[in-house]
């Protein structure tokens, strides 16, 4: 019997906690961590969620194992039915998408998240592009950001490079803060903005500011690594709790439906080699 | 003024060469490639207009991988104002799309699948623009002068003005049609109706052309003749992404093309582009050279049950 679960697990664990039963949730591609939290919400605590694959559109899938591309017809099988495109987005649109997953290359202290360009308008780096996110991170009830890459690493010329980024060189999906400086409220947008940020160091939520804010940290990192990962200040909640490790049941289901390890890819090597003791 | 009336075709036999379809894509116009990701991208075609030399083209899309990562390679491009092109955590970001948008030669001109989407169905009703409420807030507006901003004279809410796109050409393939262009696509459409019914021309590669009466059978038509000027039967035209369910995704030689892209343009104009692009005649010649029959029957065994269809993604035995 398994003793351990992985960190990958675990921040499956984190973000499908992020799912409410009975709402209709979405992910985009090049997401399988996001891809098992909704598998594993939808077979756990949240029955009744609608979920809708990304790329296939499939509504309430049941994939035999998770394949490396989303657009797979390995990932809609058992699914009732596929929506199109344009009925997906409007869906959004007209408010019946209560969450989003969403992550970028840069996120800002208010959840702003650059999956354009590094540098802009002079490009150092062309990234592959948002996808829906610029409409779906407006629209959305709710948003659940997510990376795997927190961690800062150094260049060739020895800067550092962080992900938590002051500023975003371009604002792919909106957070709190638009570009042009005006508070989300103003914008009249249907969506209520990032609610949560699940990475491989830490558990952030937002303030009624929509500033990042320090909840939680896992069994194996700290409150002072984190901000020394982090290219601002984040704020710090007044208790700082533990990401808990997931049932074992649900490590098994993670298992047994990611035989491929699709998500470990998402990881870097030394984060897939931290494990966690599950609750006995 | 009203727009001129959207196109009608009805040549009641529209089938062509892959070559004469490649040739009906002029240097310098609007392009929307149909499939998305892994899946359904027309590279039969796209490779036979790379062998044309096309130059100039602007490319418009949601989500894409290898197809529009292979055309920035053959400097087929000017613009991109797609929404993703990348080979997700599969292989991460796209190469040479990179090193295109990078260099400068291609103009970055992003955009998002709704906004697209709403830009589409503008052409399709015959309307000047489509409003949208997301996007106001992010960077896109600042890259898309044509946007405009309106205050509804209904509810008095800001909305986002965005005009309507009607591509020069549309490409793609479909599972099944007819030789008056009926179109069945089974499985998920991406944009490729709506990418149909919003251009000017439609060119699609169909896997298998049968009689019309057999089309009901196999899901019906997703869509109509009128819409389409143009078919050619290519089997495997989607090759190297998947075209369940006769094929699925190749990723043996997604790696291949992968790891060529990923080591400099020299290297892949040298490894992949002179071997499979321009190295072969045409799409007889591809086929031959990926390893014919043993190849699509390999990319059939999809069907023959779980740990079949995973090793798919597993297995080396890419040519």
């Amino acid at each position: 019997m398994t003793k351990t679960c992985t960190l990958g697990e675990t921040m499956i664990a984190a973000l499908a906690r992020t799912i409410e039963d009975g709402t209709l949730v979405f992910h985009g591609f090049g997401s399988p961590l996001v891809q098992l939290a909704m598998h594993v919400a939808k077979r756990t605590h949240a029955p009744r969620m609608v979920l809708v694959a990304g790329a296939t559109y499939g509504v309430d899938p049941d994939p035999s194992f998770l394949t490396p591309t989303t657009n797979d017809w390995a990932m809609d099988r058992g699914a009732a039915c596929s929506l199109g495109i344009e009925e997906l987005f409007d869906l959004a649109a007209a408010g019946r998408m209560g969450r989003m997953f969403l992550s970028g290359l840069q996120i800002d202290r208010w959840g702003n998240c650059n999956v354009t360009a590094l540098g802009f308008p002079n490009v150092a780096m062309k990234l592959p592009g948002g996808g829906g996110g610029g409409n779906l991170s407006c629209d959305a009830g709710a948003i659940t950001l997510w990376t795997a890459a927190h961690r800062a690493t150094t260049d060739e010329r020895g800067r550092r490079r962080f992900r938590l980024v002051e500023k975003c060189d371009f604002i792919t999906n909106l957070g709190h803060r638009a570009e042009d400086g005006r508070v989300r409220h103003e914008l009249g947008h249907r969506g209520r903005g990032p609610q949560w940020l699940v990475t491989e160091l830490g558990l952030f939520d937002f303030d009624a500011e929509g500033h990042m804010r320090l909840k939680a940290v896992y069994p194996d990192t700290s409150v002072e690594e984190i901000v020394a990962n982090t290219g601002f200040a984040p704020k710090l909640a007044s208790t700082i709790g533990t990401i808990p490790p997931p049932d074992r049941s649900i490590v098994e289901m993670i298992r047994k439906l990611d035989s491929l390890g699709v998500h470990n890819k998402e990881l870097r090597a030394e984060d897939r080699r931290r494990v966690f003791p599950l609750v006995a | 003024m009203t727009p001129p009336p959207r196109p009608l075709h009805t040549d009641p036999d529209k089938r062509k060469s892959l070559d004469e379809l490649a040739a009906l894509v002029g240097d310098g116009t609007v392009v929307a490639v149909g499939g998305g990701l892994s899946s359904r991208a027309p590279m039969a075609l796209l490779r036979a207009i790379l062998r044309r030399g096309a130059k100039g083209l602007t490319v418009v899309g949601s989500a894409h991988g290898i197809d529009i990562d292979l055309l920035s390679a053959g400097g087929a491009l000017s613009r991109s104002s797609e929404s993703y092109v990348g080979f997700e955590q599969d292989f991460g970001i796209a190469p040479n799309y990179r090193r295109a948008l990078e260099s400068g030669t291609v103009e970055i001109n992003d955009s998002c699948c709704y906004t697209l989407v709403q830009q589409l169905r503008a052409a399709i009703q015959g309307l000047p623009f489509m409003p949208l409420r997301s996007v106001r807030g992010t960077s896109f507006p600042p890259l898309h002068p044509e946007y405009r901003r309106m205050v509804c004279p209904f509810t008095g809410e800001e909305l986002l003005l965005v005009p309507a796109l009607e591509p020069d050409v549309a490409l793609m393939h479909a599972q099944y049609g007819d030789i008056k262009g009926n179109l069945v696509i089974q499985g998920p459409p991406v944009a490729d109706l709506l990418f149909a019914k919003a251009s000017k021309t439609v060119l699609a590669t169909i896997e298998e052309i049968v009689p019309t009466e057999k089309l009901r059978e196999l899901g019906g038509v997703g869509i109509p003749y009128f819409y389409v000027t143009a078919v050619s039967e290519t089997k495997m035209g989607a090759h190297p992404t998947a075209c369940y369910p006769f094929y699925a995704y190749d990723r043996p030689h997604t790696a291949l093309y992968y790891e060529a892209a990923r080591n400099g343009a020299d290297i892949f104009a040298a490894e992949y582009l002179d071997v499979f692009v321009y190295g072969v005649a045409d799409h007889d010649a591809y086929l031959a050279r990926i390893g014919g029959e043993a190849s699509r029957a390999r990319l059939a065994t999809w069907r023959d049950g779980r740990e079949a269809w995973k090793r798919l993604y597993t297995d080396k035995g890419a040519l």
